[in-house]
């Protein structure tokens, strides 16, 4: 017999019969949503580094101290890469008997192929102008330091090395500002076409080269696979996270929270799935008694169901793929004011995925309930109450907790939380379960003391407790996803309002010598301007650890072994910002030679609390014991250092002071006053890069909005399907009651207690359980400061009552307004 | 060929105990009976006489826990659930008081089942034929809900009869219907068992019933009278 038509027929029978709406209903949901965030994630994040890129002026950046291999760039042309070069040296410019050390950038010509530079030709820094190209052959452009430094002027003449070039513009913004921000060297563009022409470059120099690709994603992928193992150590790919850390912490925590979305709407469709299951297969035990006594084994059986859900899983997601699809282009049509005129397509690898990721989501919270369809007697066609003893709890959601697992792995990377994660749910469930449970078998004792409408409702819940503590516990877990979408969406939006207010810093100013810190600070208060603090700075690197050579420490491409091939800003201060949190050990500034490192670069370093740290500030060497590890918040534009030393280690050397403040537009002239002042100092504008933060910002909060009534949405459906499917046996016994003499008002108020017990019970769990995932989430995930929400902590078992109420309510208002017998029959 | 393959089922001490948490009840002990090829047997006694418990030994829906029993000659009690399971496709045929008929499927579908799990090329018309000769014809694509109860045995009974098996039971199987419709679906009954020389294995407590078998099994306690 051909047992797949015979399943396929017995599907479309039962969905004839509208057995398997709910089940259907919950997984067209999960598998629309999983797609539709994968599918949208994946391309806002596409989009974003897209946009991201413009800080690498390039999509893909290869830095190497010398030339790279012509093959390795006709093999770009080969994928249709474009491309451009620039070289980086530093180099002594004599003019008018002044000297100065600057920075000098040699570009090519499609440079940057992301991202804009701005000029100005005036000292006016309002009037800047766009460039979208280097200086052209036999042309210089400068930093205004450079100019005040060597006397200079727009139009005049600038020897580097043995070439004269004419000085065309003053620069005010650069992409992709190398290193650090605080960079002491002032900057000279020239022509790539120019370099030889200086001779400055010699075998032995000491050059970066960066070579930079743009083009689709696919050719950037593909040629990034190819080049990585042809790098040597000192060539690596450059990466936006690690390379702009402000930028990429903040991309980080949004694509953290595209992948909670995802987990969350997963998690109460699975939910959802499993009940409606459950309750398919309790009313299909009768059917299969019968399928047994007519010669069906026990594989046969087992088989037919799970044949038909696999149909059905094929189905369904087919549809709720096509939904997801729809879903995302509707969700990018909403955001298209915000996002860039081009976004990145959409892949078909994600639709798949979501595809997939229904038939797994089906088979783990399905098959539990499918598998006691195995057990089910012949016995059963002669005594009904014979049931299929359930099988262990543990081993049958071992699949649908390994899905779970293996969804929270992928999102936070990290083993050790997601076995916490899981574990901590699994005891909270476990915890709750087992009070309720108590709870319940005590509260027996008060029926007789209450009314009989408070009876029958409240029997309901306590005649089979662990039937109630199972439909609880489902609810929460439904109730609690909801929650902690909320709660975290809410969180990472406040947490990045407050650290990029309306009037972040604009601007940074370096190389503020000690003596004119004070005067600096009296014109900036003079133009009401308020700076953040003046941050002391000492160029030094790290050249030993424990007094054993870095380089024999560190990995290869590590951020690690970047922090060792440059000075790091080193600088001191009596505490700490307050948004730095501390990871271990303790901060003691009063102590002599101590240092507190950023965690990560110390996991990359391998650096613990007590470790010996020896740095090289000029023809010095300074030694500081590591006394305090702390993470750093680097999406906030105000000074942040990899290194803080107690006062009085760094003190006795040679120091320049930074500072960060917000300067209006209108107020844009006063920097001018201000550099003609003080005209060593460099001033930064990161106005551009800000507006682009805060562009990128406010399309990821929308973005992540919108997900979040997504998942609300699809949330409250399926709580209200679930409720649906588990009213077979309250339906059965109103309408058993009504034949025995009892009104309608008296069942109403017996659902009504019930229903709203039910419901306060799965809120106050809720609350528990979310509490505790979040409080993990945020401190060990997310890194953001954990707080108790009390609204939440009340509103959410209101709420929870109210939908709960109504959706019973209005599932078993049947039993109250059509004849018993009609409603006995249908059962 | 031996005796025990002459007999159509043969049993031998057979019993049932099951726990309680008063100590182990007995519900059947000590039954041995042989029942030939086409005969119709009753099996008669009060409620809680054991009658259900001795049909579900003797189809192989339960395992004994004393004694076995043989079908064709084959110890169904020493066989796997699948073999029994494949013995009952093979050669059973069971119409029950509550009819069992499946909700979802109408009256044609829930006859063609049996033949769609063994693999007949056509069973859609077998099942018409059968539910034609129910007097049924007019009725092929109503679901059980739409049929009275009498109809719903009818149908009931075009599905133990359409896979012409050797051996058909029947528990209590007008107990749900009034006299009338209960008289007809017995002559029914009798008439298919009848034309396809069906041995008849019949549990009811209508001894007006039971005088119309061969033989009738008297049970009082558990045990055969």
């Amino acid at each position: 017999m051909n047992r797949f038509s015979l399943a396929l027929r017995l599907l479309l029978r039962d969905g004839r019969s509208g057995e398997l709406t709910i089940l259907v209903l919950a997984l067209i949901i999960a598998v629309t949503s999983s797609t539709a965030i994968s599918l949208f994630a994946d391309r806002l994040h596409r989009t974003m580094s897209t946009q991201a890129a413009d800080f690498l002026a390039a999509d893909l950046v290869i830095t190497s101290p010398a030339l790279i291999p012509e093959h390795w760039l006709k093999k770009a042309q080969e994928y249709q890469l474009k491309q451009a070069r620039t070289a980086e040296f530093s180099t002594v410019l004599i003019e008018n008997e002044e000297l100065l050390l600057s920075g000098v950038k040699a570009v090519s010509q499609h440079y940057p192929l992301r991202g804009i530079l701005k000029t100005t030709q005036s000292d006016n820094y309002n009037e800047q102008s766009i460039k979208h190209q280097g200086p052209l052959a036999g042309e210089a452009w400068l930093d205004q330091r450079v100019l005040s430094a060597l006397k200079l002027q727009l139009g005049d003449p600038l020897i580097v090395g043995e070439k004269s070039l004419t000085i065309t513009q003053i620069i005010t913004y650069e992409p992709d500002k190398r290193g650090d921000l605080y960079s002491l060297s002032p900057r000279v563009m020239i022509n790539d076409a120019d370099l030889e022409a200086t001779q400055v470059l010699k075998p032995g120099s000491h050059v970066h080269y960066f070579f930079q690709f743009s083009g689709s994603t696919e050719a950037l992928s593909q040629f990034s696979h190819w080049v990585k193992p042809h790098l040597n150590v000192s060539q690596r790919l450059m990466d936006i996270h690690e390379d702009r850390p402000e930028l990429g912490s903040a991309l980080t925590r949004a694509e953290r929270y595209l992948g909670l979305s995802s987990i969350v709407v997963i998690l109460i469709a699975g939910v959802a799935i499993a009940m409606s299951t459950r309750r398919y297969s309790e009313r299909h035990f009768n059917a299969t008694a019968m399928l047994r006594c007519l010669g069906c084994k026990q594989s046969e059986i087992l088989w037919l169901y799970l044949c038909q859900f696999i149909i059905l899983g094929i189905a369904a997601s087919a549809v709720g793929s096509l939904f997801g699809w729809l879903a995302q282009e509707t969700l990018f049509h909403l955001l298209r004011e915000l996002l860039p005129s081009k976004v990145a397509a959409p892949s078909f690898i994600a639709v798949i995925l979501g595809f997939l990721t229904g038939l797994f989501i089906l088979l783990g919270f399905a098959l539990p309930p499918l598998l006691r369809l195995k057990k089910v007697s012949p016995l059963r066609v002669l005594r009904r109450e014979l049931e299929p003893l359930p099988t262990s709890a543990w081993l049958v959601y071992g699949l649908a907790l390994s899905l779970i697992s293996l969804l929270i792995w992928q999102y936070t990377q990290d083993l050790k939380m997601t076995l916490s994660i899981i574990g901590g749910g699994i005891m909270a469930s476990l915890v709750a379960g087992l009070i309720l449970y108590a709870f319940l078998i005590q509260a027996r004792r008060i029926l007789p003391f209450v009314s009989l409408s408070w009876r029958i409702g409240l029997q309901g819940l306590l005649k089979n407790p662990r039937m109630t503590v199972n439909q609880t516990l489902a609810f929460s877990i439904t109730l609690m996803a909801m929650i902690l979408s909320y709660t975290v969406r809410t969180d990472l939006l406040d947490d990045w309002k407050n650290q990029l207010p309306d009037q972040a810093p604009n601007y940074f100013v370096l190389n503020v010598f000690p003596d004119q810190v004070d005067p600096f600070k009296q014109s900036l208060l003079q133009q009401n301007i308020n700076s953040a603090e003046f941050f002391p700075v000492v160029r030094g690197r790290l050249v030993q650890i424990n007094h054993v050579p870095v380089q024999q420490i560190v990995s290869k491409d590590s951020q690690g072994e970047r922090a060792t091939h440059r000075d790091l800003s080193l600088t001191w201060s009596n505490k700490l910002p307050i948004d730095n949190k501390t990871i271990a050990g303790s901060w003691n500034p009063n102590a002599y030679g101590q240092v507190s490192i950023e965690h990560k670069l110390a996991k990359s370093l391998k650096i613990n609390v007590g470790d010996k740290l020896t740095f090289t500030i000029g023809s010095q060497q300074q030694q500081a014991t590591v006394s305090h590890i702390r993470s750093v918040k680097w999406d906030t534009m105000k000074p942040n250092f990899y290194m803080v030393f107690s006062p009085a280690t760094l003190a006795s050397y040679p120091t320049t002071y930074i500072t960060s403040f917000y300067i209006s537009e209108e107020n844009k002239p006063v920097l001018n006053t201000l550099v003609k002042t003080y005209p060593s100092v460099t001033v930064l504008e990161v106005d551009a890069m800000l507006k682009q933060f805060k562009t990128i910002l406010t399309q990821l909060t929308a973005a992540i909005n919108y997900l979040l009534y997504f998942a609300l949405l699809a949330g409250f459906t399926v709580l209200f399907a679930a409720v649906n499917s588990s009213l077979d046996n309250r339906i059965f016994e109103g309408a058993l009651m009504r034949t025995l003499g009892a009104n309608r008002a008296l069942l109403r108020k017996a659902h009504i207690i019930e229903f709203s017990f039910l419901g306060l019970i799965s809120g106050m769990i809720a609350v528990f359980m979310s509490e505790l995932l979040l409080y993990l989430i945020y401190t060990y995930i997310l890194h953001l400061t954990y707080h108790l929400n009390g609204v939440l902590c009340l509103g959410v078992p209101f709420i929870s009552t109210v939908c709960v109420s109504l959706a019973g309510f209005l599932g078993v208002r049947r039993v109250v307004s059509k004849p018993p017998m009609l409603v006995l029959r249908e059962i | 060929m031996t005796q025990s393959q002459l007999n159509i089922i043969e049993t031998e001490n057979l019993g049932k105990t099951v726990p309680t948490s008063d100590g182990p009840l007995s519900i059947l002990s000590s039954v041995s009976l042989v029942i030939k090829p086409a005969e119709s047997i009753a099996i008669v006694g009060a409620s809680g006489s054991g009658k259900s418990t001795l049909l579900s030994l003797l189809a192989g829906l339960d395992l004994p826990t004393e004694g076995f029993t043989k079908i064709k000659g084959k110890n169904i009690t020493t066989m796997s659930e699948d073999g029994r399971a494949e013995l009952r496709n093979q050669l059973v045929g069971f119409v029950f008081q509550s009819f069992q008929l499946l909700p979802g499927f109408t009256a044609v579908e829930n006859v063609m089942l049996p033949l769609e799990l063994r693999g007949d090329k056509n069973p859609r018309a077998s099942a018409t034929q059968l539910l034609e000769r129910v007097g049924l014809s007019h009725r092929l694509t109503h679901t059980p809900l739409k049929l009275s109860g009498g109809e719903q045995q009818r149908v009931a009974l075009a599905r133990a009869f359409v896979t012409e098996p050797a051996i058909l039971f029947a528990d209590e199987p007008t107990g749900n219907l009034d006299s009338k419709t209960g008289d007809h679906i017995i002559d029914l009954l009798f008439e298919l068992n009848q034309e396809k020389q069906t041995t008849l294995v019949l549990v009811t407590h209508d001894n007006a019933l039971a005088a119309r078998c061969q033989r009738t099994i008297k049970l009082e306690a558990g045990k055969m009278l």
